[in-house]
Parts: structure tokens; C-alpha cells; sequence
């Protein structure tokens, strides 16, 4: 089974609000036909909000969506029932009083060969031999998988999935995740995801776009995004760092880790902010260890220098132990700094 | 919730039907300030005081004994090691088939020479057979045949109530009773309060009962005026609707300070062991079901037996015969299922506006429907018979028209399935719509593919209850029904008054036990899933 012609995504500065208050605003977004797009956000930032907005279960108040080319929002307007896009909900929302196929086949009634696609599309799936059995009665994973079949068995030309695995429990969910992954790279469906974990962002998103408070405030890949995030905030949102007061002058920044190279551009006082892997632990008697996270394939150590604490990842033999004695070493080309005013 | 625009018919329809349920209440309103009379001064008559006192006494009396017992009951069976619970919660809601006058007339005629329980009396020497008549009489019967109305709400939170939060309360010192009333007593507030108020409407919009055991309430005080001194009526009408209208009221604020608490269940709930009490509660549960089940039945079934009996052995012939019964008993299940569809083609599009597309025009609507609850049928009857003969257009149009009958029983009942219609509404997951709609399914394919299966068994138990009520109802049927069109309850009540006691019994036992069979395909079954 194949998806119909990808079609791309396309948001114009798009407002809503419910009611009185307002969740979004200026959105502008875009997915490329075949692109797979997270919206990493904390809860309640508008991204599940602005997946409904495409799939036309809500109406902007103004701005304009545009589906393959077609006007859908705005001047326009296209009911959910004739956009084609497909939608997986966070609790799956399979219809309790139909089997496993006739959900799979409830968005094709018309089409003339309804019995061979939804055979194919329960195929795809591993879905199979619980055509006839009832969504109550099946597991959480078994239930994610109906509920992509059924999305996916219109050919819809936009795949949408709303915190897709957050209904999982940790170990099925990174081997759906992966499924899911899989799948939709070899499909080259367009899709769009709302998580709120950066890992699922990174891992699955070839572009992530990070919302807060109603707002899109980085679209980029999950590398840039990591490396050379907009602010200080979103910095912090995607992936775990530490925080040193510092002042930058052409090029360099002094903090108390010493003189490190930065943006040419910064000038006077900044946060600087230091992810683990540019940290080191050397030999030396400034910074103590406070704590030791042991990950399996890495361990995070804690280490508490004058009145601050710094995240340092280090292999997973180290030998240090709390209460340790030591140095706290750079080792990245460049400091991330934001400057504090 | 969808943002999607509420449909423009299904506002339109709310509003109509809404307008529909208000306009008997509204009709009778106004003709209190039309009739020429003078509405304040017969306010503050004796004659119509007395009357309005007698109402609150038999219902504060009624409403305290039935919440007592129908708490006792609930907890004994949900929560204790009573033997045989699963047979007690089968008997318990049966009084509920039991039309409470049918019930009265069955206790006042066993007693009376002739009588079962007259029999047995004199049998072991006791001559002089207590009466059962007047305030006694009818707070007695109201009790035992309303009880229900507090014993399924409160079964149903027990069961629902997680057995760790009196687990907690004991372990950190509290007695059983303590903990029933510090923990348990407040989680059940708000079903008790809910339950008491339908045994304290039910109570003062009785007639039937009342009037067997002659004791001057309101409702009888307006059905024996509404001929002679219609104004009379009129009056002694607004003072029950505002009554009616104040009690709910009062409820309403009541509950609105009690927490709120959803607790799902997490833990089994707790068993208490009964110890050196297990017989008193046994006495208990056994006693309630003697005399709200076995009794009653027993009476009806040596009735309807005797008359047959004496019929074959050559003795006074029936009045009535096969096709009389057949009759009736069609008319019955004819009328109170058509109420049944009536009334659910009302209520589901204010159900959908409420649920659904959280509506403006749906709340009114919804509280409109609602607030009915609170009219007596008597009312309901009084204002359309009133308004058909006053009105030239609509009275050639409806008098004495089955239309008429049908409006006047689904304007009664119609809010017992508000409740569960707009319940089986909330029970489609809104995300269950968005994802038909997706996947390309129009308004109207959503609603037939996913909407109406899955409301199925929510709207038939809401038909259920209506259909159920509409049967035993009596002051409606009265007033209402077209000359001709007799049904089960207006010639069991007629008979009572006639005292074709074995005719009489026949139909009783006829609509008791279509009443129990339907209960329990209809509600009882499903009373669980609700």
C-alpha cells in the first residue's frame, strides 16, 4: 500500500482564541510534501490546538491554512469530512461498537475496492488476525496500530498524530516509536506531530518546530535546534544544560570556567549555557562532585563550582565517586550565550 | 469540543420544544390572573391553606422515612455480609412497579372485612382490624412504594465509592458508624439529596394515593374543584406549582455547596461484618420487601383469583371480560410507548445542544425541560384541558384527542429522559466525532455511523423510564384521555372507587406485571451501565 501524493502545509499567520482567550497567535508554519514535522511544546502552548486547525476541527479566528495547494482556512473554508488528511488522536478514538476492519474500513464506504485496501492496509499494520475483534479488547499497542490503519487507509495526503505514544507505557513506546518512524519514512507521507518530549521531537521530526505560549518561536532541524537555539528558554526546552552568568567582549566570554570563545556579536553581560557533552572532568581541586546519574551508556555527573552547578556527561566507567575533588574542563568549539538584558 | 457551528435546526428545535414543555406551567400562570377571580384573596383561604399544609407535612414525613430507609437498605446490601445481597438488590427497586395507588387500595381493602389480612386477623382472635386511613395511611404507602427513588442512587454511589477511603477512616480510629458519617455519608450527599427530592416531588404531586386514603392534599383539593370552581383550582394550582418550584430550588443551591467529588472506583469496595446486628438487618430488609411486595401482590392476585373463581362457580359475574382487559392493556402500552418516542424525539436535539455544542439556547432549554419535572400532572392536565376548551382554534383542533394525551404524558415525563439522553450524548467521545470527520464522514453520517450506535442503549433506557411512569400514571390519564379511551390505570382506579374489587385486581396484576417485565428489560438491566 502506498500514500496517495504527498501534499505539503502551508500557515499564514494564523490566529485563534476560545472564547476570550486567546491560544494562538501569528503562526506561521510550514511542512514540506513528504516532511515529517514535530510541535515540541510544554502543555498548553497551543500545538494539539493548531493540529486541530489543520485537520478543520476548529476554526481560526483569522490567518489562513493551505493544504496541497488548496485553500482550506481563511478566505476559504473546508469542512474535516472533505480536507484528506489523516488524523491519529492521543487516545486513539477507535469506535467501541465496530470491529478492528470496520474501523480500518470506515473512511473508504466508497471506494470500489474497499475489501482488498483494508486487507492491505490491516497488512501493513500486523493487524491481520484481529480484523474481527473489538477495539475493547485489545492492547494499548495493538489499539495504536488500528487507529494509524484507519488513518492511513483513505491515502490521505497529511498525516496528523496528536502525542501519538504518550498513551504507552516506556517500553512499548520506543518500540512503536520506532515503528512509527519507520513507517512513515518509508511511506514519504507528509506528516505533522504534537509531542511534548524532546526526545520523541528529535528522534522522529525531521523538523521540529518549538511552540510556547501560543507561538512558534524556532522551526529547524533537530541539530540546529540543539546547537544553536533562539533563546535562552528554548535553549533549556530541548535538551539539558547548564547555566553560568558570564560577559562577552569580541568574541570571547568570561565566566568561571575561564575565557571561552563565543558569538562575535555579544557584548556585555550574558547567560552562558553549556551543554554536558562540552563539558569535561579533569584532575584539580576548584568544583566538587555532588551527585553521580548513572544512564548505562553514559553517566551525568553533578558537579557544584562556587555557588553554581554544572552538568558534565562523562563515560560510562568513570570512577569518580561523590565528594571528589576536581576540575571542570570546556571542551566544545564554541559557548552558547544569550545576553541577559 | 468542536468549534464547528451548531447547527441552525437543532437551536430552532431546542427552542420549540422548550417552549412546548413550559407552555401547560405558563397557561396556568396566567389564567390565575384571567379567570376574574380573585387569585390573592383565595390565596390566603382557609380553604385553600389547609390543603397546601396537609402537602408539606405528608411530604417532609414521607421524604425523611424514605431517605432513612432507602439509605438503610443501600448500605446493608453494598456494604455489609448480609446473606443472600444479590437477591436483596434484585428485590428492592420492585415497589417501583407498583402504582402508589394501587398500592394504598391494596392495604385498605385487605384490611376490611373480606380482606387477606382481615382473614388473618380474625383467625387469631382479633376482631378489631386497625383502618388505615388519612395522614397515617398515606405517609405509610407513599414510604414503602417510594423508597426506591433513594435506594438505587445511593446503592449505585456505594458501589461506586472506593473501599480505601473508609480503610483509611478505620485505621486512623474511626467506629463504623463514625466513618459512615464522617467519610461515607458525605460522599453519598449529593445522590441522597437527589434521591429525597424525587420522593418529596413525587409526594405532593400524588393523587391516587391520596385520595384513596382520603386525606385533603392539594392535588385532591384541585381535582375536586377544577369542575365546580374552576378559579378554586386555579388558585390551589399556583400555590402547588410554586411549592414544587421552591422545593427544587432549595435543592438546587443545597447541592451546589456540597463538594463535588468524582471518585472512580480504584479498590473493591469495604465489607463490614455484622456481627450480633445481622439479624435486625435481615428483619429489615425481609420486613420492607413484605410489605412493599408480597403484600400488595398477595392482595391483588386474591382478588383477581377470587373473581375469576366466583365467576366460574356461578356466582355475581364480572363487569368486565377478556376484551375489556385486552383493551385497556393496549391502550396502556400503546400510549406510554408512543410517549416513550415522542418524548425522545423532544429531548435528544436539547440533549445534543447541551452535550454536544455547549449551546446557549441548549442550557435554556435543558433547565426549561427540567423544571417540568417539578409540575405535578395534575397541573399538566388541569392547564390543556382548560386551554382546549378555551381556546376555539386548538380546542376543535385537540379536544379530547389522543395528540393532546400524548403532549400532556410527554411534557410529564419527558425530563426523565432529559437526564439520560444528554448522559448517552456525553457517552460519544468527542474525539470519536472529530476522527469520523477526518476520515470524510459529513454531519449526518457521523451521527447515524457513530453517534446513534453508540447512544443506542443510553436512549432506549431513557424511553424506558418514560415509558415506564407513563403507564402507571393516573391524574393525567383521567383528565386527559379521550372519552373511550380507557387505559389500565383509569379502570383500576374507577373500579377501586366502584369497588369491583376483583376487576379491579385483574388489571392491577395486568399492569404490574407488564410494568416489572419492561422495568427490567428497559431499566433494571441496564441500571448498571448507566
Amino acid at each position: 500500500m502506498s500514500a496517495s501524493a504527498a501534499r505539503g502545509v502551508t500557515i499564514d499567520d494564523l490566529e485563534h482564541s476560545y472564547g476570550q482567550e486567546p491560544v494562538l497567535h501569528g503562526v506561521c508554519f510550514n511542512a514540506e510534501p513528504g516532511e515529517s514535522v514535530a510541535l515540541l511544546g510544554p502543555s498548553g502552548c497551543g500545538k494539539t490546538t493548531l493540529l486541530r486547525l489543520i485537520a478543520g476541527l476548529e476554526k481560526p479566528s483569522s490567518g489562513s491554512i493551505t493544504i496541497g495547494g488548496e485553500l482550506v482556512a481563511g478566505e476559504a473554508w473546508v469542512p474535516p469530512d472533505r480536507r484528506r488528511v489523516g488524523m491519529v488522536f492521543q487516545d486513539w478514538a477507535l469506535f467501541p461498537h465496530l470491529s478492528v476492519a470496520k474501523n480500518v474500513a470506515y473512511g473508504i464506504t466508497k471506494s470500489p475496492n474497499k475489501d482488498s485496501e483494508v486487507a492491505a492496509a490491516l497488512k501493513m499494520m500486523n493487524l491481520t488476525d484481529l480484523s474481527n475483534r473489538m477495539p475493547a479488547t485489545l492492547s494499548g499497542g495493538q489499539q495504536q496500530r488500528v487507529a494509524l490503519a484507519r488513518a492511513l487507509a483513505p491515502r490521505p495526503g497529511v498525516l496528523l498524530l496528536d502525542e501519538p505514544f504518550s498513551n504507552l507505557d516506556t517500553n512499548l513506546r520506543v518500540e512503536v516509536r520506532t515503528e512509527v518512524h519507520g513507517l512513515l519514512t518509508e511511506l514519504e507521507i507528509t506528516s505533522v506531530f504534537v509531542t511534548h518530549d524532546q526526545d520523541e521531537a528529535f528522534i522522529v521530526g525531521d523538523r521540529v518546530a518549538v511552540m510556547r505560549e501560543g507561538e512558534i518561536v524556532q522551526t529547524d532541524s533537530p541539530q540546529a535546534l540543539y546547537h544553536h537555539p533562539v533563546d535562552r528558554w528554548t535553549a533549556e526546552f530541548v535538551g539539558t544544560m547548564s547555566l553560568l552568568p558570564g560577559n562577552a567582549n569580541s568574541g570571547v566570554v568570561d565566566c568561571v570556567l575561564g575565557s571561552l570563545p563565543t558569538d562575535p556579536q555579544l557584548k556585555g553581560s550574558v547567560d552562558v549555557v553549556l551543554r554536558p557533552e562540552q563539558l569535561a572532568i579533569d584532575s584539580g581541586d576548584e568544583a566538587e562532585v555532588q551527585l553521580i546519574e548513572y544512564y548505562g551508556h553514559d553517566t551525568m555527573v553533578f558537579v557544584s563550582l562556587g555557588n553554581h552547578q554544572l552538568r558534565v556527561r562523562c563515560g560510562a566507567s568513570t570512577s569518580l565517586s561523590r565528594g571528589d575533588r576536581v576540575r571542570v574542563a570546556f571542551i566544545g568549539d564554541q559557548a552558547l550565550a544569550f545576553s541577559t538584558s | 469540543m468542536s468549534q464547528t457551528r451548531t447547527p441552525r435546526e437543532l437551536r430552532l428545535a431546542g427552542l420549540v420544544c422548550s417552549l412546548a414543555f413550559a407552555f401547560p406551567g405558563l397557561y396556568l400562570i396566567w389564567r390565575n390572573f384571567t379567570s376574574g377571580a380573585d387569585p390573592l384573596g383565595l390565596l390566603l383561604e382557609r380553604q385553600t391553606l389547609e390543603p397546601f399544609w396537609r402537602t408539606v407535612r405528608l411530604a417532609v414525613l414521607v421524604s425523611l422515612s424514605a431517605a432513612a430507609l432507602g439509605t438503610a437498605l443501600a448500605w446493608c446490601t453494598t456494604r455489609t455480609d448480609l446473606p443472600f445481597r444479590r437477591l436483596w438488590r434484585v428485590l428492592l427497586p420492585i415497589p417501583l412497579v407498583f402504582p402508589t395507588f394501587i398500592g394504598a387500595a391494596a392495604f385498605i381493602r385487605t384490611l376490611n372485612p373480606g380482606g387477606l389480612a382481615n382473614d388473618a386477623f380474625s383467625f387469631v382472635g382479633i376482631a378489631e382490624t386497625p383502618e388505615l386511613r388519612g395522614l397515617f395511611g398515606a405517609w405509610f404507602v407513599l414510604t414503602l412504594f417510594c423508597y426506591p427513588y433513594v435506594y438505587l442512587p445511593v446503592a449505585a454511589r456505594l458501589r461506586q465509592l472506593p473501599g480505601s477511603l473508609e480503610q483509611s477512616a478505620l485505621i486512623l480510629g474511626d467506629t463504623v458508624p463514625q466513618a459512615f458519617r464522617r467519610v461515607v455519608l458525605r460522599q453519598i450527599s449529593g445522590s441522597l439529596a437527589a434521591g429525597t427530592l424525587l420522593v418529596f416531588l413525587y409526594t405532593i404531586s400524588d393523587f391516587g394515593a391520596v385520595q384513596l386514603m382520603r386525606y385533603d392534599t392539594l392535588t385532591r383539593a384541585i381535582e375536586s374543584n377544577y369542575l365546580a370552581r374552576p378559579p378554586m383550582a386555579f388558585a390551589l394550582s399556583l400555590i402547588l406549582l410554586v411549592f414544587a418550584g421552591v422545593v427544587v430550588l432549595a435543592e438546587r443551591s443545597i447541592n451546589r455547596r456540597l463538594p463535588e467529588i468524582t471518585t472512580h472506583r480504584t479498590s473493591p469496595p469495604m465489607t463490614h461484618a455484622l456481627g450480633r446486628w445481622k439479624t435486625s438487618a435481615i428483619t429489615l430488609v425481609v420486613g420492607t420487601l413484605t410489605f412493599a411486595v408480597l403484600a400488595p401482590s398477595a392482595a391483588l392476585i386474591d382478588w383477581a383469583s377470587d373473581g375469576l373463581l366466583r365467576t366460574q362457580r356461578g356466582g355475581r359475574p364480572l363487569t368486565i371480560d377478556a376484551s375489556k382487559v385486552v383493551e385497556a392493556a393496549s391502550n396502556t402500552l400503546s400510549s406510554s410507548v408512543l410517549t416513550g418516542l415522542v418524548a425522545l424525539v423532544a429531548v435528544t436535539p436539547i440533549a445534543f445542544l447541551v452535550g454536544r455544542h455547549r449551546d446557549r439556547i441548549g442550557r435554556f432549554a435543558h433547565s426549561v425541560v427540567i423544571a417540568t419535572f417539578a409540575v405535578p400532572g395534575i397541573l399538566i392536565a388541569l392547564s390543556l384541558r382548560f386551554w382546549t376548551l378555551k381556546s376555539g382554534f386548538f380546542g376543535d383542533l385537540l379536544y379530547d384527542s389522543m395528540a393532546l394525551l400524548i403532549f400532556a404524558y410527554v411534557v410529564r415525563f419527558g425530563s426523565l429522559a432529559m437526564g439520560t439522553a444528554l448522559v448517552a450524548v456525553r457517552t460519544v467521545p468527542d474525539g470519536l466525532h472529530d476522527a469520523a470527520a477526518t476520515l470524510g464522514a459529513d454531519r449526518w453520517k457521523r451521527f447515524r455511523n457513530v453517534d446513534l450506535p453508540v447512544m443506542r442503549p443510553g436512549l432506549l433506557a431513557a424511553a424506558g423510564l418514560v415509558v415506564l411512569s407513563t403507564m402507571k400514571e393516573l391524574p393525567i390519564s383521567l383528565i386527559v384521555a379521550p372519552i373511550g379511551f380507557p387505559t389500565l390505570t383509569t379502570r383500576i382506579f374507577g373500579s377501586f372507587e366502584d369497588a369491583f374489587v376483583a376487576e379491579a385486581g385483574i388489571m392491577a396484576v395486568t399492569l404490574v406485571c407488564a410494568s416489572a417485565l419492561l422495568s427490567w428489560f428497559l431499566v433494571l438491566r441496564r441500571a448498571d451501565h448507566l
